[in-house]
């Protein structure tokens, strides 16, 4: 009995062994790669114009195929599928036979460069899901789609070759990237404002670093990138990422993204023939740095991301008002409580001669004309009126708290920067109001409160910091 | 056979075609065995077969009895030391080059992915089967009469198994082992929890001593892994077969496998002539390996039942064998179908969320939210305390080699399946519904959190339960047998939580399928 | 002693009856001069807390002008302050063509209207905010000439905002093709959304039932009283005609449902 059914059992584990040694034998000796070089065997056999190249045709030899670099410390077993991408006969064949496109190659031997360094993927994998890095295959660096794959020429060119020569979607990705403002919030290279993330390295940062929630489609970083070009709170739901951009804009952008890596190529491997700098004038930082948030500055916006005004900096009835100190110190020390950063350099990164710059630029259109003095140290300012002035005249703007923000078009009063600057300035603002913005004019000109009616609100306005 | 015959080459000729019967007569040293003696011979002739007896009690081959699960745990072993031997050819325990050689092994050696999940899978199986060969030995009572010691030789291997698995998991250097060996040297650390209340961590800072010298460093690192490395292919095998070698011989020693003392009784309708002599000492012994029962034929045998057994050749080497093949197409087969995980390579700036240690390890992990000193160290010592000593807290000389001892014994076992289950299941619905005290008093003394918190009372009710039994009963052999019930029920549903139910950031979820998607 | 009691009645009663057209004579001079002031007062409200924006005249020309917005999509939207001088009103519980009602005007007031930056003027006492209504009524004609209408009576149904009401609501939505202008997935996306002008050629955005509450509150009831007035003077129509009461409280569960107020309860 018990002999009897050790014996079956023997029996039937020896036949499930067996059988199981024999699949697993056959799935060993049959990978995916050979299917392919087979194919690619067989149709340069049977395309063969004469004897001698059927000869070299039936001489290659199937098996695995790998390009060791030692500096790029790669081993790219691509070619153990893609066998026919340096044969010009397979320039018309279906992938995975396919010829490289274009005239790369001839620049960029693969025996030099391999193929993992532009294309991305997992150079070590042998089948197609894992070496191309899809989804679930735990690999950071899937294969780049070709509309981006201009970002890895930056590893070794400069702009303005990739420009002129086969690089100009990212040299204009590039261009973009200066002119819609994106380091105002996002440093890169310890330049940029700091409400985003910096982006250094992004384009070399793991998977498991950005919330893929609600990406559409496979979850990658290019994706990422793409989608929260096109709408950023689509992807993260509380950004205040203030972009607006065409799809091209965005595939532009998304391409430049990829540039930011942080691994460096071997000296041997660059190759940079321009080392000019692009021209940084007063009107090129303003766009890097300003643009995003007060666009021409010319009219003032109550903002639905933000939740606050942004006021209008380059109106004329703004900075005439305002001398080029004032203005400095806000730009160095930024404006507490409001998304405005300190661009000092030892915050944002500018440096004094930036921010003159931008100075110059901001007070371009500045009138001749000063504006008529207050002369706030003649009054004898009475808070308590004041604060019955602001209750049914500012009020309704800038808040009973005067903290502005989220449904009101004032600024916030309390910010250090209104605080601290010169009552005249605040008395002369509210006398003459903003031409471009929603402020006012309460002086003479317009609501006819006589001056000192305004230096009392000025004065109750000073004392707002102090209050709960 | 002439004389006349025996030229050079008509001898070399015959010796030739004898090849074979030479051959195994020169490897069983006797020939094939044709008699009883000859195949006791067998046996005793040789260096493996030798641990066995030459003789076999039925009782042993009886499949329902043991179930093979001792055997299947060491093929396990077996298995694993030969699969472990050929991806060490690849393997290179550096940072910089560990995760490329695993991915080498999965890819372009011929089979090494095969071999890789063959030893994946058999090492997690071993954890399986260790525990479900300890629960046959608790439930037919079998650490009794001399096996005391061999009981506790048995929780070092069990010990040593979840080592070895644990260690083997950090060696690929990927997410997945670097944030493992985070959490696991962040539970050597725990003691700070404890020094820390009492204000002496600076003079005295055993957790962190203890992470530093596993760590070797730290933080992760070459060294780290050159340490883990040491561990997982010296020093742990090395524990490992030492203590097995123990725990055969002293199988061997006690007499083989348990068996009940009315056996014969039972399965011959005979009974012995004399019952055993229960004669002094605090162990009473009972060996089998008289030259006695090599006779057939009723004896004056020192223990008992000489009738029913057979010769181990070919009874007992069969069975082996089937086992061992049957353990070696299971795995094979599951290592066909199902992969060895390898996420992406160890990155110390992205935290895995939720990072978890292996499988195994969960039901700690889950006690480690409570409190790391207790949920990490505290209470799995007390839990080995509490096995290490079933065999000298229960004496009872009764019911031996049946399942469950008796009908009693049966009750009790499903009785606490049932409260154990109810009792952890109901401690984690409480957690996670209500949370603890941390989340009732925020600013409460952690003292108090180490002192009272789910696991401590876990094990307190698990203790207590089984005491109530013990005076329900009165009998100390059901109290084993309902805490080793509720020490496994505990140990699976905990890493089941562990496992299945606990998202990133450790909360709650019913399944995978309802965390946030990354 | 009876019929001097019936003598006494009927003096009195004479008396009375001449009295009478003399005492509301005095009454209505009384009220005239009463409504003259009130005006007259509402008029100092209006120019130290309207007049900034709605202008002097009334016509939406204050010295603020025009106030940008951007939304959340990058789009800049002008908005002009209400124009009083045509006394059309959005937020009406009348049916549409006609006047608002007294309390509409002052729902207004006090609630204020939210992302357009009118400010809710609740803290200011009742009197003055009565006062301001009737100098704003002051600013059109129509509040002379025409005749007030009644308000549109709302009872909800028990239905409301089940699943059932939900799904019929969302054939009725595509159906009427609200989609063309909120967008399908009421977003405020829809094909037509880009070129939408207010009665006074200014652009307008439909709503959109992701950002939040509408304008006059979302309420079922104030939900339902959009699709019956409509909102004058924007491309928003009433649907008093074109759809029955039972459809447009199915409408009322589908738009409850996109503006997520339904997943709360």
């Amino acid at each position: 009995m018990q002999s009897r059914f050790y014996l079956s059992l023997l029996l039937i584990s020896s036949l499930v062994l067996i059988a199981f040694m024999g699949i697993a034998f056959n799935r060993e000796m049959n990978p995916e790669w050979k299917k392919y070089q087979t194919e690619y065997k067989d149709f340069l056999v049977k395309n063969a114009k004469d004897a001698s190249t059927r000869q070299r045709a039936e001489r290659i030899q199937i098996g695995m195929q790998q390009i060791y670099i030692k500096s790029l410390e790669r081993s790219d077993r691509c070619m153990s599928c893609h066998r026919g991408v340096e044969n010009p006969l397979m320039a018309e064949a279906e992938q995975p036979h396919r010829q490289h496109s274009g005239n790369y190659l001839e620049n960029h031997p693969i025996a030099k460069f391999g193929c993992t360094v532009c294309h991305r993927g997992q150079d070590r994998a042998t089948n197609m899901r894992e070496a191309h890095g899809e989804e679930h295959t735990h690999w950071d660096f899937p294969i780049i789609p070709s509309k981006y794959i201009q970002g890895s020429c930056a590893q070794c060119h400069d702009y303005e070759m990739l420009r002129q020569e086969g690089g100009e979607k990212v040299a204009r990705g590039e261009e973009l990237f200066r002119q819609k403002g994106c380091q105002g919030c996002h440093k890169i290279g310890g330049k940029g404002g700091d409400l985003g993330k910096d982006i250094a390295g992004i384009g070399s940062r793991p998977f498991a670093y950005f919330s893929m929630k609600h990406v559409v489609g496979d979850h990658n970083l290019y994706n990422w990138v793409k989608q929260h070009f096109d709408d950023p709170r689509a992807i993260v739901p509380e950004s205040e990422m203030r972009v607006f951009l065409t799809d091209e804009e965005a595939e532009l952008l998304t391409t430049y993204m990829m540039t930011f890596v942080t691994a460096e190529m071997p000296r041997n491997y660059t190759l940079i023939k321009n080392v000019i700098q692009p021209k940084i004038d007063g009107e090129s930082l303003y766009k890097m740095y300003c643009i995003a948030c007060h666009s021409d500055g010319r009219v003032s916006l109550y903002d639905e991301i933000f939740k606050r005004t942004i006021p209008a900096i380059r109106n004329p009835a703004f900075t005439r008002s305002i001398d080029d100190e004032h203005l400095r110190t806000i730009i160095k020390e930024g404006r507490k409580g409001t998304q405005m950063t300190a661009w000092k350099v030892s915050a944002a990164g500018l440096t004094d001669a930036d921010i003159n710059k931008i100075i110059m630029y901001i007070t371009m259109n500045r009138p001749e004309k000063k504006p008529e003095p207050f002369g706030f140290l003649k009054y004898k300012a009475d808070v308590r009126h004041g604060e019955e002035l602001y209750n049914i005249r500012c009020e309704f703007c800038h808040g009973a708290e005067g903290k502005g923000g989220e449904g009101f078009l004032g600024i916030n009063l309390r910010n250090p920067a209104v605080q601290k600057a010169d009552p005249e300035f605040l008395a002369i603002t509210v006398r003459d109001g903003r031409e471009g913005t929603p402020m006012v004019s309460f002086g003479m000109k317009g609501l006819k409160l006589d001056n000192q009616d305004i230096a009392d609100m000025v004065a109750y306005v000073k004392t707002l910091s102090q209050k709960k | 056979m002439s004389n006349s015959t025996q030229t050079g080459l008509g001898k070399y000729k015959e010796n030739l075609l004898s090849i074979k019967k030479s051959f195994l007569g020169s490897f069983l040293r006797s020939g094939m065995p044709t008699s009883d003696k000859s195949r006791t011979a067998v046996v005793v002739n040789n260096f493996f077969l030798h641990l066995h007896g030459a003789k076999t009690h039925t009782n042993t081959l009886k499949p329902s009895y043991t179930l093979g699960l001792g055997l299947i745990s060491f093929f396990l072993l077996v298995i694993a030391f030969i699969s472990g031997g050929f991806l060490m050819v690849y393997y290179s325990p550096s940072i910089g080059t560990a995760f490329n050689a695993v991915k080498d092994i999965n890819f372009v050696v011929i089979s090494g992915k095969l071999m890789r999940n063959i030893h994946k899978w058999s090492g997690e199986a071993m954890i399986i089967f260790v525990l479900l060969h300890m629960a046959r030995v608790v439930y037919t009572n079998s650490y009794k009469r001399g096996r005391e010691f061999n009981w506790v030789i048995g929780v070092v291997l069990l010990i040593l198994t979840f080592v070895l698995n644990l260690t083997g998991y950090m060696l690929p250097w990927d997410q997945l082992s670097y944030w493992a060996l985070v959490i696991v040297s962040n539970i050597a650390a725990a003691p700070k929890e404890l020094t820390d209340i009492f204000g002496i961590t600076q003079y005295f800072d055993i957790g962190g001593a203890t992470k530093e010298v596993l760590l070797g460093g730290t933080a992760p690192g070459q060294n780290s892994l050159t340490r883990v490395y040491l561990l997982h292919i010296i020093l742990l095998p090395l524990g490992i077969c030492t203590a097995l070698g123990v725990h055969f011989w002293r199988v061997r020693k006690d007499g083989g496998l348990s068996k009940p003392d009315i056996v014969g009784d039972r399965e011959t309708g005979v009974a012995f002539i004399s019952p055993p002599q229960k004669t002094g000492g605090i162990f009473p012994t009972h060996k089998t390996y008289g030259l006695m029962e090599l006779a057939r034929g009723r004896t004056p045998a020192v223990d008992n039942d000489v009738e029913n057994t057979v010769t181990s050749w070919p009874n007992l080497f069969v069975a082996e064998i089937a086992v061992f093949i049957f353990t070696l197409a299971g795995v094979i087969a599951y290592s066909y179908f199902i992969d060895a995980p390898l996420k992406e390579f160890a990155n110390a700036a992205i935290p895995e969320n939720p990072a978890k240690a292996p499988w195994y390890f969960l039901g700690l992990q889950e006690l480690v939210s409570y409190s790391a000193f207790m949920g990490g160290q505290g209470l799995p010592g007390l839990a080995i305390a509490g096995l290490l000593l079933i065999p000298y807290l229960d004496r009872e000389q009764e019911h031996f080699g049946i399942w469950f001892s008796n009908r009693q014994g049966r009750m009790v076992a499903i009785e606490s399946f049932i409260v154990g289950a109810a009792a952890v299941i109901g401690s984690l619905a409480f957690v996670i519904n209500f949370g603890w005290f941390r989340n009732w008093w925020p600013k409460i003394h952690q003292l108090w959190i180490i002192a009272i918190n789910p696991g401590n009372l876990l094990l307190g009710f698990v203790v207590a339960y089984s005491l109530f039994v013990i005076k329900r009963t009165g009998s100390t052999r059901m109290g084993a047998i309902s805490l080793f019930t509720m020490f496994l029920v505990c140990y699976v549903i905990l890493t089941y939580t562990g496992t299945v139910l606990r998202g990133p950031n450790w909360e709650f979820y019913w399944s995978a399928s309802q965390w946030p998607i990354h | 002693m009876i019929p001097s009691i019936t003598k006494c009645k009927r003096v009195l009663l004479i008396v009375c009856l001449f009295l009478f057209p003399l005492t509301s004579v005095v009454l209505a001079q009384e009220n005239d001069d009463e409504y003259a002031a009130l005006v007259e007062s509402g008029k100092k409200v209006y120019e130290v807390r309207c007049l900034l924006c709605h202008g002097s005249k009334g016509d939406g020309n204050g010295p603020v002008g025009i106030i940008r917005r951007a939304e959340r999509n990058g789009r800049v939207l002008e908005i002009v302050p209400r124009d009083l001088t045509m006394a059309v009103f959005r937020f009406r519980t009348t049916p549409t063509g006609c006047l608002a009602d007294d309390q509409d005007i002052l729902n207004i007031i006090n609630n204020g209207v939210p992302r357009s930056f009118m400010p809710a003027h609740e803290k200011i006492p009742i009197q003055e905010r009565e006062a301001v209504k009737e100098y704003i009524k002051t600013f059109s004609y129509r509040w002379e000439e025409e005749d007030p209408c009644e308000p549109i009576a709302v009872v909800k149904p028990e239905w409301v905002g089940s699943s059932k009401s939900v799904d019929k609501g969302k054939i009725i939505f595509k159906e009427m093709k609200c989609g063309e202008c909120h967008g399908y997935e009421g977003k405020g996306d829809g094909p037509k959304s880009n070129d939408l002008k207010d009665d006074w050629g200014k652009q307008i955005l439909p709503f959109n039932f992701s950002t939040g509450d509408l304008k006059r509150g979302s309420t079922p009831e104030n939900v339902y009283i959009t699709f019956t007035s409509g909102l004058d003077g924007t491309g928003m129509p009433s649907y008093e005609d074109s759809l029955n009461e039972e459809d447009r409280w199915h409408l009322v569960s589908f738009t409850l449902k996109l503006m997520g107020k339904l997943d709360k309860k």
